[in-house]
């Protein structure tokens, strides 16, 4: 059977989807960088859920905080400008869906689950979170850093004189 | 998928081709097509910045002293979280230079201090020994003391003799001795040094004190307060290793170790537990309002939670003191725990004609007024906006209720509001009166005798614990002797 082929204009609203992730990833990490005093104690403080006592414990050992802190800065950071650029797009995808899930799991809208730190809507089970991840998992699945992004001339490099390996799907 | 290529060659949607193939024009093109919006982020970024850095500077420039306002050269010593809550607060008061900020964890605190002042276009050198400050810092007119207790006397001392006007925080010191000193040194110098008991500035306070006790006596005779600070389980404040003050930097500042310099209050010698720590701003309000000092003191307290290893003192006390106020004796009970937040902080001034109850949160207890149903009205006092009317009560009880009120239950007593609201933050009123009498246009709201009798008061309650039984004061305690006793 015939697998459904990607056209142009999809692929170029997968690309935009991609920068616009990459974009917000990016700002998060830069403003937490350039912010005197952000940490994410407050936020795994008031973990519930399943792997609450795991980040708890984590916001309450000062080197694993400094680590965590470290990590996701950088990491959103780092993980925003692959995106934006469309290098090493399907590692940075993965950890762009590493990230989400661990804020997620975090503070997960569950039902039952009472939160008194504001949100700007309302969820049950799904929130804003996990519609990125999964807006990562397509930019994951679909390779759209080989149509546009540095991918297509590192690719492109690393064969030599032969742009690309057969891709099979 | 279906192909790989597109008609011309180049790779389609997925990105693959199956043909060897140069890297061609194309391609470098299309791999570099979302560089742009890097671009684009780095100028909405810029922009940003430029938007913050205008916001810093429009609050920078609304804090200048204009041409009749005297600048005051300030430094910051002691950079700590209530360092940095201090810092806050004097970034909003107008004509105020930081010069310098001295503290010893130089890997965090002081940076950090430092980074966030520099924003504000202050330029303040940093120090990690107080004393090279007061040495090259010649410029300084006032000094911000926000260091551990144990360290407030030689600091404060120190920086009065070096001829700079203080601001120190509570509690003056760990002991008597300490606090006695201190108020000798501003007697020898004549600077001013104000102690941050900073309700003492509170405009709802004041209002209180003003209007509602003095003037209106509202409250009839006050005969009972009672005053809680509950907070809820902490864990100890670490530090990651990169960050680790050297052990012999510690050991010279007098610490033990990392855990008890982040975790100084808790330790016999360097603070004096919760009831210093939070009972003191309180214990200084009930004998401000009651306008006398404890006769005596029984306190009960322990450590019931905590590893005494690492926290030597009190988690629970309960304080109860006598005073004998102008209108007649009185009880002050006053409670502090730190394994349960329940109700927070408040005081409740309890009259035979109504009660106050307040606290410096915004947010709760922000002034409320009972009047007792057989006190006299207030409307006049309503008429001249000192509280607001009485808020109205329900006439019917609810329909669904099934509760049957016996007959011997109080008339609900009116409640009223105190209309007295602090848009600042809670420190800076009590700042501003500081530097305001530095530059002599102000009478300080809590000089150093003034906090001395509160001092005295205070650290009696862990005394108090200890001796198991009521503890005496004698007038005399609450006036620091001087000269030959002054250092104990």
């Amino acid at each position: 059977m015939e697998e459904a082929k990607l056209s142009r204009s999809a692929m170029i609203a997968i690309v935009l989807l991609r920068i616009v992730i990459g974009w917000h990833f990016l700002y998060e990490g830069i403003a937490k960088l350039t912010s005197p005093s952000w940490s994410a104690v407050g936020y795994m403080r008031a973990s519930r859920g399943p792997f609450a006592a795991l980040f708890k414990s984590i916001a309450n050992n000062p080197q694993m905080l400094d680590n965590a802190n470290l990590i996701t800065m950088y990491g959103l950071t780092i993980v925003g400008v692959l995106l934006m650029l469309g290098l090493l797009t399907r590692l940075a995808a993965i950890g762009g869906i590493a990230f989400i899930l661990l804020f997620y799991l975090c503070n997960p809208p569950f039902v039952g689950y009472f939160y008194t730190i504001p949100t700007e809507g309302t969820y049950l089970i799904v929130n804003k979170n996990l519609v990125e991840l999964c807006a990562l998992a397509v930019i994951l699945l679909t390779r759209s850093g080989l149509v546009a992004g540095l991918d297509r001339i590192v690719h492109g490099l690393l064969a030599g004189r032969t742009r690309l390996a057969p891709l099979r799907v | 998928m279906a192909t790989d290529h597109d008609d011309k060659g180049h790779p389609n949607a997925d990105g693959a081709s199956r043909e060897p193939r140069k890297l061609d024009r194309r391609d470098v093109l299309k791999g570099l097509s979302t560089v742009p919006a890097l671009g684009l982020f780095g100028y909405a970024w810029k922009k940003q910045r430029e938007y913050q850095q205008a916001k810093a500077e429009e609050v920078a420039a609304s804090t200048q002293a204009p041409a009749d306002l005297q600048v005051i050269n300030v430094a910051l010593l002691g950079a700590g979280a209530q360092g940095q809550v201090l810092t806050d607060s004097m970034l909003r008061i107008t004509g105020l230079r930081f010069r310098a900020v001295c503290d010893i964890w130089t890997e965090y605190n002081q940076k950090r201090v430092v980074n966030s002042l520099k924003r504000f276009k202050h330029e303040p050198n940093a120090y990690e020994d107080y004393r090279e400050m007061l040495d090259k810092e010649k410029e300084l007119d006032a000094v911000i003391i926000a260091t551990p207790d144990f360290w407030h006397a030689q600091h404060t001392i120190d920086c009065l003799k070096a001829g700079k006007h203080v601001y120190c925080e509570k509690e003056m010191s760990t002991t008597l001795e300490g606090a006695r000193s201190m108020v000798a040194a501003q007697r020898e110098t004549n600077k001013l040094l104000q102690i941050g008991h900073q309700r003492r500035s509170n405009p709802r306070y004041l209002h209180c004190y003003n209007k509602i006790l003095q003037e209106a006596k509202m409250l009839g005779r006050i005969v009972t307060v009672y005053g809680q600070w509950n907070r809820g389980v902490t864990p100890d404040l670490g530090a990651p290793e990169r960050y680790v003050i050297p052990d012999a930097r510690l050991k010279q500042y007098g610490f033990k170790d990392m855990h008890q310099f982040r975790n100084w209050r808790w330790y016999r010698g360097k603070g004096g537990g919760p009831i210093v720590d939070l009972g003191s701003h309180q214990i200084d309000i009930y004998g401000w309002f009651l306008g006398a000092n404890p006769s005596g003191v029984m306190a009960s307290g322990g450590n019931l939670y905590y590893d005494p290893k690492t926290h030597e003192w009190y988690d629970t006390v309960l304080a109860v003191f006598d005073y004998d106020t102008p209108l007649g004796p009185a009880k002050g009970y006053y409670s502090t725990q730190t394994t349960n937040g329940s109700q927070g902080y408040f005081e409740n001034f309890m009259g035979d004609q109504g009660t106050l109850l307040i606290s410096e949160s915004e947010v709760n207890y922000a002034g409320q007024l009972y009047r007792d149903p057989n006190a006299p009205a207030w409307d006049e006092w309503v008429q001249k906006g000192y509280v607001s009317a009485p808020k109205e009560q329900e006439t019917k009880a609810k329909s669904e209720s099934t509760a049957i009120a016996d007959v011997r239950e109080s008339v609900a007593p009116d409640q009223h509001t105190v209309p007295v609201t602090l848009r600042d933050p809670y420190h800076q009123p009590h700042l501003q009166n500081f530097f305001d009498a530095v530059r002599g246009k102000a009478k300080l709201n809590c000089p150093a005798d003034e906090a001395y009798q509160t001092a005295v008061a205070v650290l009696k309650v862990n005394e108090a614990i200890e001796a198991r039984t009521r503890l005496a004061f004698k007038p005399e305690d609450f006036k620091p002797r001087m000269n030959t006793d002054q250092h104990g």
